[in-house]
Protein backbone atom coordinates (compact mmCIF):
# COMPACT_ATOMS: atom_id res chain seq x y z
CA UNK A 1 0.00 0.00 0.00
CA UNK A 2 2.86 2.37 0.86
CA UNK A 3 4.47 1.59 -2.49
CA UNK A 4 1.12 2.17 -4.12
CA UNK A 5 0.87 5.60 -2.48
CA UNK A 6 4.32 6.63 -3.69
CA UNK A 7 3.49 5.40 -7.17
CA UNK A 8 0.20 7.26 -7.04
CA UNK A 9 1.92 10.52 -6.21
CA UNK A 10 4.23 10.12 -9.22
CA UNK A 11 2.12 8.41 -11.88
CA UNK A 12 -1.35 8.61 -10.40
CA UNK A 13 -3.44 9.25 -13.50
CA UNK A 14 -1.67 6.75 -15.76
CA UNK A 15 -1.54 4.08 -13.06
CA UNK A 16 -5.21 4.45 -12.16
CA UNK A 17 -6.18 4.38 -15.82
CA UNK A 18 -4.08 1.27 -16.55
CA UNK A 19 -5.25 -0.70 -13.51
CA UNK A 20 -8.92 0.09 -14.00
CA UNK A 21 -8.74 -0.70 -17.70
CA UNK A 22 -7.10 -4.04 -16.86
CA UNK A 23 -9.79 -4.81 -14.29
CA UNK A 24 -12.58 -3.92 -16.70
CA UNK A 25 -11.02 -6.29 -19.22
CA UNK A 26 -11.27 -9.09 -16.67
CA UNK A 27 -7.71 -9.20 -15.37
CA UNK A 28 -7.21 -9.83 -11.64
CA UNK A 29 -5.60 -6.53 -10.63
CA UNK A 30 -6.04 -4.52 -7.39
CA UNK A 31 -8.05 -1.73 -9.02
CA UNK A 32 -10.13 -0.93 -5.93
CA UNK A 33 -6.96 -0.51 -3.88
CA UNK A 34 -5.57 1.77 -6.58
CA UNK A 35 -8.68 3.92 -6.31
CA UNK A 36 -8.38 4.07 -2.51
CA UNK A 37 -4.73 5.11 -2.88
CA UNK A 38 -5.73 7.69 -5.48
CA UNK A 39 -8.36 9.03 -3.08
CA UNK A 40 -5.67 9.42 -0.41
CA UNK A 41 -3.46 11.19 -2.96
CA UNK A 42 -6.33 13.57 -3.73
CA UNK A 43 -6.65 14.33 -0.01
CA UNK A 44 -2.92 15.11 0.04
CA UNK A 45 -3.35 17.44 -2.97
CA UNK A 46 -1.03 15.24 -5.05
CA UNK A 47 -3.81 14.52 -7.57
CA UNK A 48 -6.82 16.41 -8.83
CA UNK A 49 -10.19 14.84 -7.94
CA UNK A 50 -11.97 15.61 -11.25
CA UNK A 51 -9.00 14.41 -13.31
CA UNK A 52 -8.60 11.12 -11.44
CA UNK A 53 -12.33 10.50 -11.59
CA UNK A 54 -12.26 11.18 -15.34
CA UNK A 55 -9.32 8.78 -15.85
CA UNK A 56 -11.04 6.06 -13.80
CA UNK A 57 -14.42 6.32 -15.51
CA UNK A 58 -12.94 6.45 -19.02
CA UNK A 59 -10.79 3.36 -18.30
CA UNK A 60 -13.75 1.41 -16.94
CA UNK A 61 -15.96 2.40 -19.84
CA UNK A 62 -13.36 1.45 -22.44
CA UNK A 63 -12.83 -1.99 -20.90
CA UNK A 64 -16.54 -2.63 -20.49
CA UNK A 65 -17.36 -1.51 -24.03
CA UNK A 66 -14.74 -3.96 -25.37
CA UNK A 67 -16.29 -6.74 -23.28
CA UNK A 68 -19.79 -5.76 -24.40
CA UNK A 69 -18.90 -6.11 -28.08
CA UNK A 70 -17.00 -9.32 -27.39
CA UNK A 71 -20.19 -10.70 -25.86
CA UNK A 72 -22.27 -9.39 -28.76
CA UNK A 73 -20.11 -11.04 -31.41
CA UNK A 74 -19.34 -14.29 -29.58
CA UNK A 75 -23.01 -14.92 -28.73
CA UNK A 76 -23.34 -17.33 -25.84
CA UNK A 77 -19.90 -18.86 -26.34
CA UNK A 78 -18.31 -16.49 -23.84
CA UNK A 79 -20.85 -17.30 -21.13
CA UNK A 80 -20.40 -20.98 -21.94
CA UNK A 81 -16.67 -20.59 -21.47
CA UNK A 82 -17.09 -18.76 -18.15
CA UNK A 83 -19.53 -21.44 -16.93
CA UNK A 84 -17.24 -24.33 -17.79
CA UNK A 85 -15.70 -24.16 -14.35
CA UNK A 86 -19.03 -24.52 -12.58
CA UNK A 87 -20.36 -27.84 -11.28
CA UNK A 88 -23.21 -27.80 -13.79
CA UNK A 89 -22.41 -25.64 -16.84
CA UNK A 90 -25.90 -26.02 -18.36
CA UNK A 91 -27.60 -24.77 -15.19
CA UNK A 92 -24.98 -22.04 -14.78
CA UNK A 93 -25.75 -20.67 -18.25
CA UNK A 94 -29.52 -20.86 -17.91
CA UNK A 95 -29.58 -19.31 -14.44
CA UNK A 96 -27.06 -16.58 -15.29
CA UNK A 97 -29.03 -15.59 -18.38
CA UNK A 98 -32.39 -15.60 -16.58
CA UNK A 99 -31.05 -13.76 -13.55
CA UNK A 100 -29.38 -11.11 -15.68
CA UNK A 101 -32.52 -10.72 -17.76
CA UNK A 102 -34.57 -10.05 -14.63
CA UNK A 103 -32.07 -7.83 -12.85
CA UNK A 104 -29.78 -6.77 -15.68
CA UNK A 105 -30.21 -3.04 -15.27
CA UNK A 106 -29.57 -3.01 -11.54
CA UNK A 107 -26.80 -5.53 -11.95
CA UNK A 108 -24.90 -3.34 -14.38
CA UNK A 109 -24.90 -0.44 -11.92
CA UNK A 110 -23.62 -2.44 -8.94
CA UNK A 111 -21.67 -5.20 -10.73
CA UNK A 112 -18.29 -3.61 -10.18
CA UNK A 113 -18.59 -4.08 -6.44
CA UNK A 114 -19.15 -7.82 -6.77
CA UNK A 115 -16.11 -9.95 -7.72
CA UNK A 116 -16.94 -12.33 -10.56
CA UNK A 117 -20.10 -10.51 -11.54
CA UNK A 118 -18.04 -7.53 -12.66
CA UNK A 119 -16.32 -9.73 -15.26
CA UNK A 120 -19.55 -11.22 -16.57
CA UNK A 121 -21.91 -8.23 -16.60
CA UNK A 122 -20.68 -6.40 -19.70
CA UNK A 123 -20.26 -9.47 -21.97
CA UNK A 124 -23.64 -10.78 -20.79
CA UNK A 125 -25.27 -7.49 -21.73
CA UNK A 126 -23.70 -7.90 -25.17
CA UNK A 127 -24.74 -11.54 -25.53
CA UNK A 128 -28.28 -10.65 -24.51
CA UNK A 129 -28.43 -7.94 -27.14
CA UNK A 130 -28.99 -5.03 -24.79
CA UNK A 131 -29.16 -1.77 -26.73
CA UNK A 132 -25.73 -0.17 -26.74
CA UNK A 133 -26.96 3.25 -25.65
CA UNK A 134 -28.80 1.69 -22.71
CA UNK A 135 -25.73 -0.33 -21.77
CA UNK A 136 -23.57 2.77 -21.98
CA UNK A 137 -25.92 4.77 -19.75
CA UNK A 138 -26.12 2.07 -17.06
CA UNK A 139 -22.43 1.23 -17.25
CA UNK A 140 -21.52 4.88 -16.96
CA UNK A 141 -23.63 5.12 -13.80
CA UNK A 142 -21.90 1.99 -12.44
CA UNK A 143 -18.43 3.28 -13.29
CA UNK A 144 -19.06 6.64 -11.62
CA UNK A 145 -20.56 5.01 -8.51
CA UNK A 146 -17.67 2.57 -8.18
CA UNK A 147 -14.97 5.18 -8.73
CA UNK A 148 -16.51 7.79 -6.44
CA UNK A 149 -17.11 5.23 -3.68
CA UNK A 150 -13.51 4.01 -3.53
CA UNK A 151 -11.98 7.44 -4.10
CA UNK A 152 -14.10 8.71 -1.24
CA UNK A 153 -12.96 5.86 1.01
CA UNK A 154 -9.35 6.75 0.17
CA UNK A 155 -10.01 10.44 0.72
CA UNK A 156 -11.49 9.81 4.17
CA UNK A 157 -8.98 7.21 5.24
CA UNK A 158 -5.83 9.11 4.37
CA UNK A 159 -4.86 9.34 8.03
CA UNK A 160 -5.77 5.75 8.70
CA UNK A 161 -3.89 4.08 5.91
CA UNK A 162 -1.36 2.59 8.30
CA UNK A 163 -4.17 0.81 10.09
CA UNK A 164 -5.66 -0.15 6.74
CA UNK A 165 -2.29 -1.50 5.68
CA UNK A 166 -2.21 -3.70 8.77
CA UNK A 167 -5.72 -4.88 7.87
CA UNK A 168 -4.64 -5.74 4.35
CA UNK A 169 -1.73 -7.79 5.70
CA UNK A 170 -4.09 -9.71 8.00
CA UNK A 171 -6.58 -10.22 5.18
CA UNK A 172 -3.75 -11.35 2.93
CA UNK A 173 -2.66 -13.98 5.46
CA UNK A 174 -6.24 -15.21 5.82
CA UNK A 175 -6.58 -15.36 2.04
CA UNK A 176 -3.39 -17.42 1.77
CA UNK A 177 -4.84 -19.96 4.19
CA UNK A 178 -8.15 -20.09 2.30
CA UNK A 179 -6.38 -20.55 -1.05
CA UNK A 180 -4.11 -23.26 0.39
CA UNK A 181 -7.12 -25.09 1.87
CA UNK A 182 -8.92 -24.87 -1.49
CA UNK A 183 -5.90 -26.30 -3.35
CA UNK A 184 -5.64 -29.18 -0.87
CA UNK A 185 -9.39 -29.89 -1.12
CA UNK A 186 -9.18 -29.88 -4.92
CA UNK A 187 -6.17 -32.22 -4.88
CA UNK A 188 -8.06 -34.62 -2.60
CA UNK A 189 -11.11 -34.45 -4.88
CA UNK A 190 -8.98 -35.21 -7.95
CA UNK A 191 -7.29 -38.06 -6.07
CA UNK A 192 -10.66 -39.60 -5.17
CA UNK A 193 -11.84 -39.24 -8.78
CA UNK A 194 -8.64 -40.86 -10.03
CA UNK A 195 -9.02 -43.77 -7.61
CA UNK A 196 -12.66 -44.16 -8.60
CA UNK A 197 -11.90 -44.49 -12.30
CA UNK A 198 -8.67 -46.42 -11.88
CA UNK A 199 -10.62 -49.69 -11.90
CA UNK A 200 -11.80 -49.04 -15.46
CA UNK A 201 -9.71 -50.05 -18.38
CA UNK A 202 -8.29 -47.28 -20.57
CA UNK A 203 -11.01 -45.76 -22.72
CA UNK A 204 -10.67 -46.67 -26.41
CA UNK A 205 -9.88 -43.64 -28.53
CA UNK A 206 -10.28 -43.23 -32.25
CA UNK A 207 -8.68 -40.83 -34.69
CA UNK A 208 -10.91 -38.84 -37.03
CA UNK A 209 -9.43 -40.66 -40.07
CA UNK A 210 -10.30 -44.07 -38.60
CA UNK A 211 -13.85 -42.99 -37.88
CA UNK A 212 -14.27 -41.55 -41.37
CA UNK A 213 -13.07 -44.83 -42.84
CA UNK A 214 -15.56 -46.68 -40.70
CA UNK A 215 -18.37 -44.41 -41.84
CA UNK A 216 -17.45 -45.16 -45.45
CA UNK A 217 -17.49 -48.92 -44.86
CA UNK A 218 -20.27 -51.48 -44.39
CA UNK A 219 -20.10 -50.80 -40.66
CA UNK A 220 -21.52 -47.28 -41.01
CA UNK A 221 -24.90 -48.40 -39.74
CA UNK A 222 -23.30 -49.41 -36.44
CA UNK A 223 -21.86 -45.93 -35.83
CA UNK A 224 -23.56 -43.39 -33.57
CA UNK A 225 -21.68 -40.14 -33.04
CA UNK A 226 -22.67 -38.31 -29.87
CA UNK A 227 -22.04 -34.67 -28.96
CA UNK A 228 -21.33 -34.40 -25.23
CA UNK A 229 -20.33 -30.75 -25.02
CA UNK A 230 -20.90 -29.45 -21.53
CA UNK A 231 -23.69 -27.07 -22.48
CA UNK A 232 -26.49 -26.91 -25.01
CA UNK A 233 -26.99 -25.09 -28.28
CA UNK A 234 -27.88 -21.44 -27.86
CA UNK A 235 -26.74 -19.70 -31.04
CA UNK A 236 -28.37 -20.10 -34.42
CA UNK A 237 -25.67 -21.34 -36.78
CA UNK A 238 -23.91 -23.51 -34.18
CA UNK A 239 -22.45 -26.55 -35.90
CA UNK A 240 -21.96 -30.16 -34.95
CA UNK A 241 -20.66 -33.30 -36.66
CA UNK A 242 -23.07 -34.30 -39.38
CA UNK A 243 -25.42 -37.04 -38.22
CA UNK A 244 -24.51 -36.73 -34.56
CA UNK A 245 -26.95 -36.44 -31.69
CA UNK A 246 -26.51 -34.58 -28.43
CA UNK A 247 -26.81 -35.95 -24.94
CA UNK A 248 -26.84 -33.74 -21.90
CA UNK A 249 -23.95 -34.85 -19.64
CA UNK A 250 -25.70 -33.60 -16.51
CA UNK A 251 -28.81 -35.64 -17.23
CA UNK A 252 -27.08 -38.83 -18.26
CA UNK A 253 -29.45 -41.34 -16.66
CA UNK A 254 -32.38 -40.04 -18.70
CA UNK A 255 -30.39 -39.38 -21.86
CA UNK A 256 -28.99 -42.91 -21.96
CA UNK A 257 -32.48 -44.24 -22.63
CA UNK A 258 -32.37 -42.60 -26.07
CA UNK A 259 -29.07 -44.18 -27.08
CA UNK A 260 -29.17 -47.18 -29.42
CA UNK A 261 -27.76 -50.27 -27.70
CA UNK A 262 -26.97 -51.96 -31.00
CA UNK A 263 -24.51 -49.27 -32.13
CA UNK A 264 -21.01 -48.26 -31.15
CA UNK A 265 -20.97 -44.86 -29.46
CA UNK A 266 -18.39 -42.26 -30.53
CA UNK A 267 -18.19 -39.33 -28.16
CA UNK A 268 -16.85 -35.88 -28.88
CA UNK A 269 -16.74 -32.46 -27.30
CA UNK A 270 -15.25 -29.17 -28.51
CA UNK B 1 -18.84 -39.89 -18.97
CA UNK B 2 -17.37 -42.39 -21.43
CA UNK B 3 -16.65 -44.67 -18.47
CA UNK B 4 -20.21 -44.38 -17.26
CA UNK B 5 -21.56 -45.29 -20.69
CA UNK B 6 -19.23 -48.27 -20.79
CA UNK B 7 -20.52 -49.30 -17.40
CA UNK B 8 -24.05 -49.26 -18.81
CA UNK B 9 -23.02 -51.69 -21.52
CA UNK B 10 -22.36 -49.36 -24.45
CA UNK B 11 -19.36 -49.98 -26.68
CA UNK B 12 -17.88 -46.51 -26.35
CA UNK B 13 -15.04 -44.66 -28.07
CA UNK B 14 -13.71 -41.13 -27.68
CA UNK B 15 -12.92 -39.13 -30.84
CA UNK B 16 -9.40 -37.76 -30.47
CA UNK B 17 -9.38 -33.97 -30.78
CA UNK B 18 -13.19 -33.73 -30.79
CA UNK B 19 -15.04 -31.30 -33.00
CA UNK B 20 -11.91 -29.26 -33.65
CA UNK B 21 -10.07 -32.23 -35.17
CA UNK B 22 -13.15 -33.17 -37.19
CA UNK B 23 -13.43 -29.65 -38.56
CA UNK B 24 -9.68 -29.48 -39.30
CA UNK B 25 -9.92 -32.73 -41.25
CA UNK B 26 -12.53 -31.07 -43.47
CA UNK B 27 -15.24 -33.55 -42.54
CA UNK B 28 -18.92 -32.59 -42.90
CA UNK B 29 -20.71 -30.53 -40.28
CA UNK B 30 -24.35 -29.58 -39.95
CA UNK B 31 -26.22 -26.70 -38.38
CA UNK B 32 -28.09 -27.48 -35.20
CA UNK B 33 -31.76 -28.30 -35.88
CA UNK B 34 -34.08 -25.52 -34.70
CA UNK B 35 -35.81 -27.86 -32.25
CA UNK B 36 -32.54 -28.49 -30.45
CA UNK B 37 -31.82 -24.80 -29.89
CA UNK B 38 -32.31 -23.59 -26.33
CA UNK B 39 -33.89 -20.15 -26.28
CA UNK B 40 -32.19 -17.86 -23.78
CA UNK B 41 -33.70 -14.49 -22.93
CA UNK B 42 -32.49 -11.40 -24.75
CA UNK B 43 -33.24 -7.70 -24.35
CA UNK B 44 -34.05 -7.19 -28.02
Amino acid sequence: MTDMLILMARHGYALTFALLLAEALGLPVPAAIALVAAGAAVASHALSAPMILFAAVVALLLGDIAQFWLGRYSGWALLGFLCRLSMNPETCILRSAESFYKRGKTTLVIAKFIPGVNTMAAPLAGSMKMRFTEFLRLDFAGAVLYSVAYLFVGYLSRDFLAATLHGFHAAGKAMEIVVLAAIIAYAIYRGVQFARFKKYRVMPRIQVEELVARLASDEAARVQIVDVRSHGYYDVGTERIKGSIRIEPNNLEEEIKNLPKDKDIYLYCT
Amino acid sequence: MAHLLQEKGFNTFVIVGGLTAWRKAGQPLESIPKDDLVKLPTFS
